[in-house]
This record gives structure tokens, C-alpha cells and sequence, in this order.
């Protein structure tokens, strides 16, 4: 088979949300000695690119966004243990997670994979997470990006407080947040520095808060441990 | 009775439910968990406590005399009388902790609700009772019951119950079916109770499934449950928020006489579904009644009534969804006035 079609096979086997034959190409693209970086980049990503733009025209909704990503999780198993060990790479870190009082976490979870995809080291603290955690981890990792979803009118507040603690422990990341009822402006009043309405705008208002700083997109670079550096951050799906 | 009113809440649904002229719009901001407010008790000591729940309605309503009273604390009551094990925060709404249904064996164990017995509905019952008994002459009291995809997803957990509208089906129908027959007994326990139940089903918003998994796995369900509401002889409302043109005209389809909107333009709803249903809403919960003040919040109510009185089946001026619980009073007090004021025009249900 062409390398043309393994690829095409993979993207599309995403697209279709399904595992069993990303399972097929995979294994063809590791038989046939296609570089993984590729499979991944050529075919993977490419395939969840899609599935952004589909949820985008709401061709797409919740759960095939989430089967699609389960599909492309499993061919970068597959796919992993077949990469050359490389050094660190120098990826864009975002912590995200719910902030504590919510445990509605689907919308963050969304965030996650569309983020993950556009080439952000996700670091996912989950859900009700307490506001000093955010801090704490922020500020050890010393990320560049911090993610608050909300669902709850009762627990939008805490998002302020989040962004007031973090600037007050002199902690630089960009914020950006999003849920149900958050509101540009809401997001403008807390001193956010941005805000997504879904999953999908996510991903370019990140990419917009470091658009002086070239942000490396995991999958088109050669760095390759960043795809085992995005796995541990990702432990609920993965 | 306020007095700028001719009529009590009660009346007025009435006349609007028959077709008859009313002396006003009904007015109803969802006031579920921000009733535990009137009585200073956190929302865990509301919830938890049938006396406390229907008492702090029963102040609530004496305060605000909005037109439904409801009884609410939230969408997973269902599932948690089958089994899904829920966390109480100290002044919050109770939310999903372990859905019920871990496994896809666990489908054996799930049985439908029995309202005297299970989970918190004990509660919910005698909050009915008492508030039926205080105030039910003047206003209808209204428990709100997560509907059956909104329930089957506390179950089993809403990322893998919604993974399941392809992957297993079969199961989606199985849980499904239980769910319904639970709404359904605690229909028939809530009217005896006194009550006129309603019906939300969030989890199948228009932002969350496609319309096409609506009709194959919601819809159906729905319409046996607005049947049997029906065969009490009452009226049907469904409330979906979130984002809904997608799945309007489903809903419409349902049987619900009354939709519940939320994020939709009161005007497009209109046109869509107008000639069907009565329309219900929608001034947003966060940018208005939360964080508006009473000039931005009265301009939103005019511009509702502006798109939707008209609406040929009849429109109740709501919020879109749950007013939270730290609305400032004067805020409530706003939207009132507002609709008090602009909403004095004849307007039939039929």
C-alpha cells in the first residue's frame, strides 16, 4: 500500500470514529516503516483537524468529538513506542481543569482534546478543583497557559478569584476561560486574557495569546517525546 | 396578591391553559434553588429537608409572588433515587458523585423508582404537600423531574452514555426504558401529591447530541412521557436549555404544550415552533439576573416581550434557566416590575 493511502487511511479512520481499523493503519504504517512523527502528524492530527472543522459547522457534536478522540489516543499508543528518543521539547504548557464547586467537566474535556491536537502540553487537573491547586501547578510547571471551565453561575466567581491569587504570587501565564455561562465580558472584567465560547474557538484564541511567540505544534515538530510528554498530562482518557 | 394584578398565579394559568383572557402575561423567573434564599438556609439544608424546602417556598413565594412556584433541586433527582450516589456541597446544588451504573452488567440492577421510598423524592413530596396546603389555592406548584436521557446520563455517567448512542445502542434503549417508567411513577406520585410535574431534559441540548440522535433516542421517550402527563389531564412542559434551534422542532414534536427556552432567539423560536407550542423565557440567568442590574434587566424583559407575546400559542416571560442563587434581590424585583408593567395584554394559550 502507498504511503499516500496508509495516511489518508488513519486521518480518515479518526474521522469515522473508528478504533479497530486506526488499529489496522497503525500497524500497516509501523510495517511499512512510515516515520511515526508522520502517521501521527499526516494522518492522526490531520484526521482530528477534521473533526474540529465538523464540530465547528455542528456536523459534529459531543459524542463523536469524544469517539473520535478516543480513536486517535489508540493509534498514538500504537505509534509510540516506535519513536526515537529525542530531547525535550519546548512546547506551550496549559493547565487546565473545573474550578472547584462544578463537576461538569465535558466542555473542559473538549478543550482538552482540541488543545492536545493543536500542539499544547496539556496538564489536566480535573474537576472541583480547589483555586490554590491552580496556582500551585501553574506556578511549578511555569506554564504558559491556564484553562477555567465552568458550567455554574454559582461557581464563575472563583474564576476571579483564580486570576487575583495567581497575579498576586507574580505567576505570568495567559488565562483563558470558558463555560456555559460565561460571557466575553465577564471574562474582560475578571482580567482574563481570554475567552472561547466551545471546544473548536478554544483552540485559536490560545494559539492568538502567543501569536508573537511562535507556538510549536507538537505534532510538526521533530521533538518526539512531546507526544509521551502529552500522554501523562492526560491521564482520564488516555 | 400584588397590586398592579387582577388575578391570582393560579387564575391566570388557568385562563391562559383554556384560552381565556388574562388581565397579564405570566411572569415565572425559574426560581428553583434560590428560593432556599427567603428563608436564609444554605442549599444543602434546603434540599435535604422536605420542611425546608417546601417552608422556604412557601416565604419565597409570599415575597416575589412570581406565577409558577417550583420544586427543584436538580436534574439528577431521578437518578439518584435509582442508585447514583450525589455530593452536597454547603450552599450549592447537589451534583453527580458516582453514576449508578459502573458497568454494563449493572443494567440488571436498575429498577424504577419508587417514589415513597427512594432517594430524596420523600422530600420532594412533602415539600409539595406543604406547599399546596399553604399557598396551592392561589399558585400551581410545580416539581420539575429530570427527563429520561437527562437521567439514563447520571446513571451511567454522561461521557459514556453519550459514547453509547453508537457504540451500544442496545443498552442506551435498555436504561431508557427504566428511566421513563421511573418519570412516569413519579408523574402519578407528584400529582397525588398536588403537584403539576414538568419535565427538563438538558443532556439532549442542541450543543451537546445532533438532531438525529434526538429523534432515535430522546424523542420517543418523551412523547410516552408527555402522554401519560396528558392522561392526568395536564398540560406538558419541557425545558431544555443550553443552545436548542437544532432540536426545537423535536421538541415540539414531544407532545410538551409549553417549551422552556433558553439560549435561542425569542423571534426565530417563534417562527419555528410558534404555531405548535406556547413559548417560555428567556432572560439569561448570568449576564442578566446575576450580573445585570435592574435597567439592563428591564430592557431585556421588553425586548422578550417585543419578540414573543405575539406568539400565536401564547408566551410565559421566564429566565432561560435556573436564576442562581446569589441574584440580588433587587434584581428579581426588577424583572417583576418589568413584566408586571410591559406584559398587560390579553393573551390566549390556544
Amino acid at each position: 500500500m502507498e504511503k499516500s493511502d496508509i495516511l489518508n487511511n488513519l486521518a480518515q479512520a479518526v474521522i469515522d470514529m473508528d478504533i479497530a481499523r486506526v488499529s489496522k493503519a497503525a500497524a500497516e504504517a509501523i510495517s511499512s516503516h512510515i516515520d511515526p512523527y508522520e502517521a501521527i502528524t499526516d494522518g492522526l492530527a490531520k484526521g482530528m483537524d477534521k473533526v474540529s472543522e465538523l464540530f465547528e459547522h455542528e456536523e459534529y457534536f459531543v459524542p463523536e468529538i469524544l469517539l473520535c478522540a478516543d480513536a486517535m489516543y489508540a493509534g498514538i499508543e500504537m505509534l509510540k513506542p516506535h519513536f526515537p528518543k529525542e530531547a525535550a521539547p519546548n512546547k506551550k504548557k496549559a493547565v487546565i481543569g473545573v474550578v472547584k464547586g462544578d463537576t461538569h467537566d465535558i466542555g473542559k474535556n473538549l478543550v482538552k482534546i482540541m488543545l492536545d491536537n493543536a500542539g499544547f502540553e496539556m496538564h489536566d487537573l480535573g474537576r472541583n478543583v480547589p483555586y490554590a491547586k491552580f496556582i500551585d501547578i501553574a506556578g511549578g510547571l511555569n506554564a504558559d497557559l491556564v484553562c477555567l471551565s465552568t458550567l455554574m453561575t454559582t461557581t464563575m466567581d472563583g474564576m476571579q478569584v483564580i486570576i487575583e491569587d495567581m497575579k498576586k504570587a507574580g505567576i505570568p501565564s495567559r488565562i483563558m476561560i470558558g463555560g456555559g455561562p460565561i460571557s466575553p465580558a465577564f471574562a474582560k472584567n475578571i482580567g482574563a486574557d481570554g475567552y472561547a465560547k466551545n471546544a473548536a474557538e478554544a483552540v485559536k484564541v490560545a494559539k492568538g495569546l502567543f501569536q508573537t511567540i511562535q507556538v510549536p505544534l507538537i505534532f510538526k515538530t521533530p521533538e518526539f517525546v512531546s507526544v509521551r510528554k502529552m500522554k501523562e498530562g492526560c491521564n482520564e482518557r488516555c | 396578591m400584588n397590586a398592579a394584578d387582577e388575578m391570582t398565579p393560579k387564575e391566570r394559568m388557568l385562563a391562559m391553559l383554556q384560552g381565556k383572557d388574562t388581565d397579564r402575561l405570566l411572569v415565572s423567573p425559574l426560581i428553583l434553588n434560590f428560593a432556599s434564599r427567603s428563608l436564609n438556609l444554605p442549599v444543602r439544608s434546603f434540599c435535604t429537608d422536605g420542611k425546608n424546602m417546601g417552608d422556604a417556598n412557601i416565604a419565597c413565594f409570599k415575597k416575589y409572588r412570581h406565577d409558577i412556584v417550583y420544586i427543584f433541586s436538580t436534574t439528577s433527582t431521578v437518578a439518584e433515587a435509582m442508585g447514583t450516589r450525589m455530593y452536597f456541597p454547603e450552599d450549592d446544588a447537589p451534583q453527580v458523585e458516582t453514576p449508578f451504573l459502573q458497568s454494563r452488567e449493572d443494567i440488571t440492577k436498575l429498577k424504577p423508582v419508587n417514589p415513597e421510598k427512594d432517594g430524596r423524592i420523600p422530600v420532594y413530596l412533602e415539600a409539595i404537600k406543604r406547599c399546596v396546603d399553604a399557598i396551592g389555592d392561589e399558585v400551581f406548584i410545580v416539581p420539575v423531574i429530570g427527563a429520561p436521557f437527562t437521567t439514563s446520563a447520571a446513571l451511567r455517567g454522561t461521557e459514556t452514555f453519550i459514547k453509547e448512542l453508537y457504540t451500544d445502542p442496545e443498552l442506551v434503549h435498555a436504561v431508557m426504558k427504566v428511566t421513563t417508567q421511573s418519570v412516569k411513577n413519579l408523574v402519578d406520585a407528584y400529582v397525588k401529591a398536588g403537584g403539576v410535574p414538568v419535565a427538563v431534559e438538558p443532556v439532549a441540548t442542541g450543543s451537546m447530541i445532533s438532531e438525529n440522535h434526538f429523534r432515535a433516542f430522546v424523542l420517543p421517550y418523551l412523547k410516552e412521557v408527555y402522554a401519560h402527563i396528558h392522561s392526568h389531564k395536564l398540560p406538558g412542559v419541557l425545558h431544555i436549555c443550553g443552545k436548542i434551534k437544532r432540536v426545537i422542532a423535536c421538541m415540539a414534536e414531544s407532545g410538551a404544550d409549553i417549551l422552556s427556552v433558553d439560549a435561542i432567539d425569542l423571534e426565530e423560536a417563534k417562527e419555528l415552533v410558534g404555531d405548535k407550542v406556547c413559548l417560555m423565557g428567556n432572560i439569561s440567568p448570568a449576564d442578566g439576573m446575576l450580573s445585570g442590574n435592574p435597567e439592563t434587566i428591564t430592557t431585556m424583559v421588553k425586548d422578550c416581550i417585543t419578540k414573543a407575546a405575539d406568539n400565536p400559542k401564547g408566551f410565559i416571560l421566564a429566565t432561560g434557566c435556573e436564576v442562581p442563587i446569589k441574584t440580588p434581590h433587587e434584581n428579581i424585583i426588577a424583572f417583576l416590575e418589568a413584566g408586571r408593567k410591559f406584559a398587560r395584554l390579553p393573551v390566549g394559550f390556544n
